[in-house]
């Protein structure tokens, strides 16, 4: 039976359209021009228990959209959505009782007061006894490290300490749905760090679905077996994070440390060349071609090293979002190998099988 | 030179609140609708002047209080909460970062933000004389012009105690609650709520020291052509109003040490 | 529910707590009631020299509706006012959400989540000239306390009105001061309505804004002046007013489009 059920989810805004300027001003008052904008169109996927899913997406691709109709803030203009077995729109106490939202950079606590007080009012309006609740407090405080920080003023509390916070008022509940919108947001890296952490260990201890939806690719890497990647309101892809890269970035990238400087063009023959510094080179290689190519390479310029990874996957989404070559029905044509975009910076990797020899960068 | 270059900084202010204003229209239309205090007042006092019991006939209680509620929608000053609002949220170390005075500011905003009321304004008093035809009146080119300098004199007069008091955010999150207090006061000593003749003598004589009638009851009395004294005016409205602007340089200069003291 | 009391006291408790971090205020608070006190006085005294009066009405009946005016906003400073900003607050910066998470009626939350001790000596200077008022007219207290019912109903009046134009700003976060305008309207009930000329001024404030309901009815019952019929009007109106602002605000819901990040 699962926990989150969406069919055919959609949602459409019109919203007034005006230009600027004094004169702009004027003409609005005299006839309005609307735009249609289709936030989300025809989402459809499921979750089971337990499961923690992410949501990856450009700035205003719908990710936020879809994850607010399934806590019952906006209502779909077309669809279903069921979670825990309620239409969220509803907004049934059974169904508000099993989910829990926690957005970054926002906060429900009382900023003049600390922590505590408004964990109890919390406590009062989900009905926790006071017992339990106190217990419920001690327990996740420990799990969060906060135990000084819940007599002090939020105000006064740093960035990392307000939303383990607001973590916990989020969680007394024990909901079984975890819903996150940008949780980590301005956060530094220990705080985002300790967060993922919490939230994979939160997971497996108590058995919680969590949905999340994310920028920092480091976050989605962490923490999701499983990704939803929703471009300009459509859903493209739905599966592990490993199997997207494969999906569009079917390439892979050959780092080469040379026995000789070589130029450019005596490289090109191998594959697109993206970087070449001194005796270091990184080329990107078809996988259909992946072996033949190496073989060649091994043999023609027989470098000191060679490693063999797969692209960043920041790289891909990010490639994805740029020259947007998705169609609507997931299949992407291969991502042109024109040119070097973006730097290969923070190399984190999907941590596939195979053939991912030395890759540098972070552990996620 | 400085002229032609202040101008230019004018009118590029003035454009741009301008366009703000323009966009904040219908919240400022309202504030036209909330302050219809003197509208009510003209209705219970015309009620009431109908025993003849008053030294106003109904007549003139009904163009007094049209008037009040013109004079008041252009004497109208805000801007210790906006200040008080930059204080609070650090914002006005931008303003300080820029070549001209933040005052301007605050003075373009409420220029423009009259030219956005006046619309609403006319269309209100137009709404009164259909009710009451017989009050119909409009003020002769001479006792118009009196009646806007003197209304200039009163908006720099009030804008610049109220700036003053502005001042104290430095050092108090709260100081716009001493504007309620003046509020208060101004409320029931400009002639606001009824008109100074109705007022017992010692009463009215009290009042006259304070700078509060200049800021009602003689703008309103020159527009209905009942004559003002316009050197008293001047005068009172000259000295309160040069002791705010001394006192807010002052305070001016001590709070921004205050302020930059503070990390902003 | 014992649920919803519990909840009540909490945000009560919470609520004064972090307003009482300024005791200034209070200070402020006083004079500023003194001074509308004084000057309500005053400017109702103006009317009764040289033998005029109010609709008709005897100076300490007039007073009579302004004391029970004054008790009203009073309580719409501690009860109303201090949440409707926060409203407004919550749907600028998108905290609502946390409202509409909550398993509890939001209606319910928006309402009475703040409670502010400023507005409490209007409330008790309002009382005071009721007191004093009924005194003056020897009313038996039995009589006096009949305008508590009627006094009731306008506070209900006066909440749906409120929380029917808050609701606006989820549509329109520019049209928040739209209270403002309420609250100028309001005003008229310093005076009993025959204090107000018969035709539109009268017509406008009974029927369209209530205010008559608010302040001349109470004092109406209380002083048994004909008026008090009117009460058969505040009945249905309470009822209809509140019943209303709790649909409407279950509409405004439906067009929630909620901040995105």
């Amino acid at each position: 039976m699962p926990d989150i059920r969406v069919d055919d989810l959609c949602k459409s805004y019109r919203v007034a359209v005006k230009a600027t300027g004094i004169g702009g001003a004027l003409r609005h008052l005299i006839r309005r021009e609307h735009r249609e904008i289709h936030a989300v169109q025809s989402v459809s996927f499921q979750v089971e228990p337990g499961e923690i899913v992410g949501f990856l997406g450009a700035n205003g691709a719908g990710k936020t959209t879809t994850l607010k109709m399934l806590t019952g803030l906006i209502r779909p203009t077309s669809g279903q959505a069921l979670v825990a077995g309620e239409v969220p729109f509803d907004r049934k106490r059974r169904f508000l009782q099993s989910i829990t939202l926690v957005m970054g950079q926002k906060q429900q606590l009382m900023w003049d007061l600390p922590a505590l007080d408004s964990l109890k009012v919390n406590a009062a309006v989900y009905d926790i006894p006071e017992a339990e609740a106190e217990a419920r407090i001690a327990r996740l405080a420990e799990l969060l490290d906060v135990n000084d920080q819940l007599r002090q003023p939020v105000r006064k509390l740093s960035l990392g300490e307000r939303m383990k916070c607001e973590l916990l008022a989020a969680l007394l509940h024990q909901p079984k749905i975890l819903l996150l919108d940008e949780p980590t947001l301005g956060l530094d890296v220990n705080a985002q760090d300790a967060m993922r952490r919490f939230l994979r260990d939160y997971n497996r201890e108590f058995g919680a679905t969590v949905i999340l939806t994310s920028h920092y690719m480091a976050d989605i890497v962490a923490l999701c077996p499983r990704v939803l990647l929703i471009h300009e309101g459509r859903l493209i892809y739905d599966g592990s994070l490993s199997g997207l890269v494969d999906r569009f970035a079917p390439y892979r990238q050959v780092r080469l440390d040379l026995a000789e400087p070589l130029e450019r063009a005596a490289l090109e023959r191998f594959g697109e060349v993206e970087a070449l510094d001194g005796l270091r080179a990184v080329l990107i290689v078809q996988r259909s071609r992946l072996t033949e190519t190496v073989a060649r390479v091994l043999a023609e310029l027989k470098p000191r090293d060679l490693a063999i990874s797969d692209p960043p996957v920041e790289q891909v989404v990010g490639r994805l979002f740029l020259e947007g070559v998705v169609s609507p029905i997931g299949i992407a044509s291969p991502i042109p190998a024109a040119g070097a975009t973006g730097t290969t910076g923070a190399a984190g990797t999907t941590g596939a099988a195979g053939e991912s020899g030395n890759d540098p960068g972070s552990s996620p | 030179m400085m002229l032609a270059r202040f101008l230019r900084k004018a009118r590029a202010l003035f454009v741009l609140y301008l366009g703000y204003m323009l966009e904040y229209r219908a919240e400022i239309y309202l504030w036209v609708l909330a302050s219809v205090l003197p509208l009510i007042l003209l209705g219970v006092w015309a009620h009431a002047a109908e025993s003849g019991a008053y030294p106003l006939s109904r007549v003139e209680f009904i163009r007094y209080f049209i008037a009040v509620f013109v004079v008041r929608q252009f004497s109208f000053i805000w801007v210790i909460w906006e200040f008080e609002d930059l204080v609070v949220s650090g914002n006005l170390s931008q303003q300080l970062l820029q070549p001209i005075d933040p005052v301007w500011r605050f003075v373009a905003s409420h220029i423009t933000e009259r030219v956005v009321r006046l619309p609403l304004v006319l269309a209100v008093v137009a709404l009164c004389f259909g009710l009451y035809p017989d009050a119909f009146w409009l003020p002769t080119a001479a006792d118009f012009a009196t009646a806007f300098v003197l209304l200039v004199l009163a908006f720099a007069t009030r804008f610049a105690l109220q700036y003053m008091m502005s001042m104290l955010s430095f050092w108090s999150e709260r100081a716009a609650s001493i504007e309620e207090l003046w509020f208060v006061i101004h409320l029931f000593l400009s002639g606001l709520i009824a008109p100074l003749d109705v007022y017992p003598e010692p009463v009215r004589r009290i009042t006259e020291l304070t700078p509060f009638p200049y800021l009602i009851y003689y703008p309103v009395n020159l527009l209905l052509g009942r004559g003002a004294p316009f050197g008293q005016a001047a005068l009172v409205l000259g000295v309160w109003g040069g002791l705010g602007w001394l006192l807010q340089r002052i305070l001016w200069r001590r709070g921004l040490r205050r302020y930059s003291a503070m990390g902003n | 529910m014992a649920r919803y009391a519990r909840v009540l006291w909490l945000f009560w408790k919470t609520s004064l707590a972090s307003e009482l971090e300024y005791r200034l205020n209070f200070l402020l608070a006083v004079l500023s009631s003194l001074g509308h006190l004084a000057g309500n006085l005053f400017g109702l005294s103006l009317f009764y020299t040289r033998g005029g009066s109010l609709g008709g009405w005897p100076f300490h009946q007039a007073l009579l509706v302004m004391g029970l005016f004054t008790t009203l906003q009073g309580m719409n400073r501690v009860l109303l006012s201090p949440n409707l900003q926060r409203i407004v607050e919550h749907v600028r910066t998108g905290t609502l959400d946390f409202v509409l998470i909550k398993p509890i009626d939001t209606q319910f939350w928006l309402s009475t989540r703040r409670i502010s001790p400023w507005g409490l000596p209007d409330v008790a200077f309002g009382l005071g000239m009721v007191l004093y008022a009924a005194a003056q007219l020897d009313l038996a207290p039995a009589r006096l306390a009949l305008a508590i019912g009627p006094f009731l109903l306008s506070v209900v009046i006066q909440y749906s009105l409120w929380f029917m134009l808050a609701s606006i700003s989820i549509w329109y976060v520019k049209v928040h001061n739209v209270t403002e305008v309420l609250n100028g309207l309001l005003a008229a009930g310093r005076y009993p309505i025959d204090a107000l000329p018969a035709g539109a001024y009268r017509f406008i404030f009974t029927f369209i804004i209530p205010v008559a309901l608010l302040t001349t009815v109470p004092a109406s019952v209380a002083l048994e002046r004909e008026g008090q019929r009117l009460l058969l009007l505040s009945v249905p109106f309470a009822l209809g007013a509140f019943t209303f602002s709790r649909a409407f605000w279950r509409h405004a819901l439906r067009s929630y489009t909620s901040a995105s990040s």
